[in-house]
């Protein structure tokens, strides 16, 4: 009997045992899960799972923010007859922004921390794994294509200090200064004139500073994935400030710049003219001049952020909710009132609310009318 | 009278033939070293890697002891005006073509010696002075070469160059795969200064294989063609392109190793001595009409 029941217990342990080491595990490997969020590697073993760093939130990864990047970062692992490279990051990484963002440098990064160019690409040119760029080309490969494109050279001289130059420039702000010579500035025309094949009208002036003045657009906002050298060239003179360009690409590549904020079907006439278009005025097109406080305003700051704009009207109270005889400054029209005048409320003089019209005096006074009696001093010039 | 010397002269010159066929078996035994090593070496040349800043061309020269001049010197781009060809005094150059697929960028292409498996200098060389060596290099012996310059007619990437403007001693010039600097271990001297490693060197079947991954990665890049990997009979040195090697002023000397044109025509020649014996019987025959014919006339007057 008792025989029986320790076989019995055996058998339970055994069975017990085997349940245990056949418990469901989560395969991984089928989840929807890219590897390379948990894994640095590409063939993770039980002995080498190489896992990522965590917390995941406390680490630079190619996620990050271009703001949120080092400044400079010094490139000196391969100083040799040149002196390290200062290579600006953030402004870069601002710049990958309009592009492929971090991972155009950073490519087959894992979702981890930033890896080091080093950890793949190894510093001598004689190597085992010649299907990798080694450090030198690594890095010459990512800056030389965008570099060549606006300075039309591949002179050493753009980034590197030679060695014996570099004796004279010793701190890391002297050298800086060094490499901004060969910066470029950034082509900004004003005025753009696109020459197209509509037939009803052929030409589209496109004022870009304006544009972005006026809506408060970012580079980011329009250019993506473009070659530097729409905006960064060497060869081009940085003069120009109003250039013609005849449109070759398809007819929805052109448009889809435009159409992203603007509603452009059954509206051709809104761009395309048959002359050279004037500037935006806002007195000319929409009757009400703008003064000298509203011409600095995006258009947003009134119409709203949304598109197609709000129309307003011309009553300052639309849009100045708060403004009363306490709140509103008078002296800033250029008349500061006396102390009896700044206590009338504003409709006393400024009747029905309309401050483009005339004022009038009557309410109170005979036969007085402005300008010619002045409730007060003139402090500036009247608008 | 004149049977008897017909007779005699078959049997001299069957006799020279045998000699001279026996001679030809022997000097085959001496023929020029021609190994096709499996782990032969070779260079993938990335022409939409490839920047043109003209360095390799600069440690080239410095390397065979050429005068190179001063490295700043090569950035000029003006030299991408003329289409330049390797010479005696370079012997690898740079050329410049418009932009391929996929980018706005010139298209910059090294040219040196391709260094055939089958190379037809080696074969064409009268004196051997040529040789396809282990290492996968075509390099040639100045003390053996005559300067008969066949190997220049041979070749069908028309490499080799003559200094013809030296009055003694004019060598045949062209890229030596750097052996003296590989035998010691070395890079050769352009894969070694190459800023974006456009030139990579390794065993030429490791190379193949990194060419087809990269066509395959990036089709949007490349052009599915690896030239070298069959021109020729195949070369060591390799490209890869982003448009039409042809384009590039890259001949098309076809799959076949060059070696066929030329040996067959040198082979054609004097193949087994039956065309040149043949050709002094026919002149011999015609001698010997022409003699009977005029001893016939002399006995008829």
């Amino acid at each position: 009997m008792m025989k029986n029941i320790l076989t019995l217990i055996l058998f339970f342990a055994l069975y017990v045992s085997l349940i245990a080491q056949q418990s469901p595990k989560k395969n991984y490997s089928k989840l929807n899960i890219n590897c390379k969020t948990c894994h640095t590697c590409d063939v993770p073993t039980k002995t080498d799972p190489c896992l990522v760093t965590c917390p995941r939130d406390k680490m630079t990864t190619v996620y990050q923010s271009a703001d949120k990047t080092p400044e400079t970062i010094v490139l000196d692992q391969l100083v040799n007859s040149y002196g390290p490279v200062y290579f600006p990051h953030k402004a870069h990484a601002q710049m990958a922004e309009m592009g492929g963002g971090c991972e155009s440098c950073h490519h087959h990064n894992t979702s981890g921390p930033i890896l080091k160019c080093s950890s793949c690409h190894e510093t001598s040119r004689k190597r085992g794994d010649i299907g990798i760029p080694d450090l030198k080309a690594a890095y010459h490969r990512l800056c030389i294509d965008c570099h060549r494109e606006w300075s039309h050279n591949v002179s050493c001289n753009t980034c590197h200090v030679p060695k014996k130059d570099l004796k004279n420039v010793k701190d890391e702000k002297a050298q800086k200064k060094y490499y901004s010579k060969n910066y470029p500035i950034i082509l900004e025309p004003s005025k753009i004139v696109f020459k197209t094949n509509y037939e009803k009208g052929n030409l589209v002036t496109f004022y870009h500073n304006e544009h972005n003045n006026k809506f408060g657009l970012t580079c980011t906002s329009c250019h993506k994935n473009e070659s530097c050298a729409t905006c960064h060239d060497l060869s081009k003179n940085s003069n120009t400030k109003e250039k013609t360009i005849t449109v070759t690409k398809s007819n929805s590549d052109n448009h889809k710049k435009c159409s992203s904020c603007h509603q452009i079907e059954n509206n051709c006439s809104m761009c395309h003219q048959d002359k050279v278009a004037e500037p935006f005025n806002h007195g000319k097109q929409t009757g009400w001049a703008l003064n000298r406080f509203h011409i600095n305003l995006s258009c947003a700051a009134c119409h709203g952020e949304k598109l197609p704009y709000k129309k307003l009207d011309t009553k300052c109270i639309s849009c100045h909710k708060n403004w009363n005889n306490e709140t509103f400054k008078h002296s800033i029209t250029g008349l500061q009132l006396n102390e009896i005048h700044s206590q009338l409320s504003c409709e006393d003089c400024h009747t029905n609310n309309n401050y483009s019209a005339k004022t009038t005096c009557n309410g109170c006074h005979d036969n007085y009318s402005f300008p010619k009696q002045v409730p007060g001093k003139i402090v500036g010039k009247l608008n | 009278m004149s049977g008897s010397s017909r007779r005699d002269f078959l049997k001299t010159s069957a006799l020279i033939g045998a000699g001279i066929t026996g001679l030809s078996i022997s000097s085959a035994k001496a023929a020029p070293k021609n190994i096709l090593s499996e782990n032969r070496m070779g260079v993938l040349v990335d022409t939409t890697v490839c920047i043109g800043c003209r360095q390799c061309e600069w440690a080239c020269k410095e390397a065979h002891d050429l005068p190179a001049g001063n490295i700043a010197s090569y950035e000029n781009r003006e030299v991408f005006y003329n289409m330049r060809r390797p010479s005696e005094n370079a012997l690898t150059v740079v050329n410049q073509y418009s932009a391929g697929k996929g980018s706005d960028l010139p298209v910059d292409v090294k040219v040196q010696c391709m260094h055939c498996d089958h190379p037809a200098c080696v074969s064409a060389c009268i004196v051997g002075a040529l040789s396809k060596e282990e290492n996968g290099s075509v390099i040639w012996d100045t003390d053996k070469c005559i300067g008969c310059r066949y190997c220049m007619v041979a070749c069908p990437f028309q490499i080799p160059a003559f200094q013809y403007n030296k009055a003694l001693d004019p060598k045949i010039m062209k890229c030596d795969f750097c052996f003296e600097r590989t035998k010691e271990g070395k890079l050769p001297a352009c894969v070694e200064i190459c800023p974006v490693e456009a030139l990579t060197y390794g065993p030429r079947t490791e190379l193949i294989s990194i060419a087809k991954d990269r066509i395959k990665r990036d089709p949007d890049r490349y052009i599915d063609h690896i030239y070298g990997e069959k021109e020729a009979g195949g070369t060591a040195w390799m490209y890869l392109g982003n448009q039409e090697f042809a384009k590039l002023d890259f001949p098309e000397p076809g799959d076949k190793p060059a070696v066929g044109v030329s040996e067959s025509i040198q082979h054609g020649i004097f193949a087994y001595f039956v065309p040149p014996v043949s050709l002094y019987a026919l002149l011999g025959g015609i001698m010997w009409i022409n003699k009977h014919r005029k001893s016939s006339d002399e006995e008829e007057k």
